[in-house]
């Protein structure tokens, strides 16, 4: 009895392992990116649930996707290096998070009046095409256009704070300029490479007498089999089977071989 | 007549090896926090366009710590819907529609753990330990993967789309067959899978 005891504890202790790496099934979980978009504030560290899980994070530094569970998640940034506090974060949010879906989240404005800019990120592109969206996360820059240079805009109207909606477009290459609604260029961006089955976010950040771009990768497309690969050809019970009734297969031969020498000798 | 009953015996086990030897697998690197850096690859003119990782087809495959060396053959989905395996038991598979090993996603690679009477090329992928070095060479390009983490999952509770899905980063993962052999379906009731990161080219 003890022993099974033991063995079964071993593996909940598994699982529970495995559960905190995020390398179980996906169904319950979120993917999370934080994104440091503070132009005068420190480096962070990133706490979620009491938990420190992104340290020293620069200005325009991102965190890549964490798997973090459903669920509501307190989410508190700290300066770098300060001592965890509860209460005393310079910012903080219950984030709630729903399975199998992804968001951004970016620190941003001036660090006197820093905020959350939260949004959730697309996993779906159509086969062949492309999908971009802009943030606007300079605090000071006015209202502005993202568009093709001397054509349609992408994107209209983009204030600061905010995260367009999805464009989707054709895969292709694209001079494309940050401008103010009168067409006047803020930034260019000339010779923009928008890979197919690839989804970006391009958030524009800093002061707008230094502004400049942050370019993220949301997701990209690939295939999926719809089962795991069968890899082994051995089969135990059937080789052993086999063994077995080549062993008494050998029996009867030798028996067999028995009779035979017997008979000749009789002869 | 002797002899031939030897050479049988040395072939096959009456236990199941590989079964008992995947019965208690599995860990996971822990967890230590994340220190994010801004992009180190040279700033191009646009930024945009130096935001995606290039990975590469890969051609071969070593395992120093459990003494593997395998061409990868690239094998796309079988008539039922699973992942294509080389008929060959000194040979892997990589997954060719999934994600590229060195590009963002999970590259995915299998390898038959036996053959009909012998160990096959990731019969000992059950001893690997978390950072344990996985090297892909492909198109000139050699990447260097570390193992964090492993699992035996029976088959009905595989979650495929996350084993073959998207990460923010570049993930090789690895799998074989494990657990009891399944007479019904024709093959073992678990698979073993191993997760690793990239961690230098």
């Amino acid at each position: 009895m003890k022993k099974i005891f033991v063995s079964v504890s071993v593996a909940f202790a598994l699982v529970f392992s495995l559960l905190a790496a995020g390398v179980m099934a996906e169904g319950d979980t979120a993917k999370l990116r934080v994104v440091h978009a503070s132009p005068d504030a420190p480096a962070v560290d990133v706490y979620v649930n009491g938990d420190l899980t992104l340290e020293d994070v620069p200005f325009k530094a991102d965190s890549g996707y964490l798997d973090v569970p459903a669920g509501t998640h307190n989410v508190e940034v700290f300066a770098a290096g300060t001592e965890y506090a509860e209460g005393a974060a310079v910012l903080q949010a219950d984030l709630t998070v729903e399975a199998g879906k992804a968001y951004t989240v970016a620190a941003a404005n001036l660090v006197e009046s820093l905020e959350f800019v939260v949004a959730e990120d697309s996993m779906e592109v159509t086969e062949g095409k492309t999908k971009i969206r802009v943030g606007h996360l300079s605090p000071d820059a006015p209202a502005v256009d993202v568009g093709v240079i001397g054509g349609d805009a992408v994107f209209s109207g983009a204030e600061f704070p905010g995260i367009t909606d999805y464009a989707e477009l054709d895969a292709g290459t694209y001079d494309l300029e940050i401008r103010l609604p009168d067409g006047t260029q803020v930034l260019p961006l000339e010779g923009t490479e928008l890979a197919a089955n690839t989804i970006y976010s391009v958030f524009a950040v800093n002061t707008v007498d230094s502004l400049e771009v942050i370019a993220l990768v949301d997701y990209e497309m690939a295939a999926s089999p719809d089962g795991m690969p069968s890899t082994g050809l051995g089969i135990p019970e059937q080789n052993q089977t086999n063994w077995m009734l080549m062993i008494a297969a050998l029996a009867a031969v030798v028996a067999g071989g028995g009779v035979v020498v017997k008979k000749r000798f009789q002869n | 007549m002797t002899g031939a009953v030897l050479l049988l015996a040395g072939c096959q086990n009456t236990e199941d090896e590989v079964g008992i030897r995947t019965e208690n697998v599995g860990f996971a690197a822990e967890q230590t926090p994340v220190t994010p850096v801004k992009t180190s690859r040279a700033p191009a003119e646009n930024p945009i366009n130096a935001v995606k990782n290039d990975g590469i087809a890969p051609e071969k495959i070593a395992i120093p710590s459990i003494g593997v060396e395998a061409e990868v053959l690239h094998l796309g989905i079988t008539d039922n819907g699973e992942m294509a395996v080389p008929s060959t038991i000194d040979e892997v598979s990589w997954f060719e529609p999934g994600y590229e090993p060195g590009g963002n996603g999970r590259a995915v690679i299998a390898g038959h753990v036996d053959g009909i009477d012998s160990p096959a090329v990731f019969w000992d992928l059950s001893k690997l330990a978390a950072g344990d070095e996985i090297i892909v060479e492909g198109e000139g390009s050699r990447l260097v993967f570390k193992v964090y983490a492993m699992e035996s999952v029976e088959l009905e509770l595989a979650d495929v789309s996350s084993v073959f899905g998207y990460r923010s980063s570049p993930e090789l993962v690895l799998i074989t067959c494990s657990g009891a052999y399944d007479s019904d379906r024709g093959t073992r009731a678990e698979r073993l899978i191993v997760y690793a990161e990239l961690i230098g080219q």
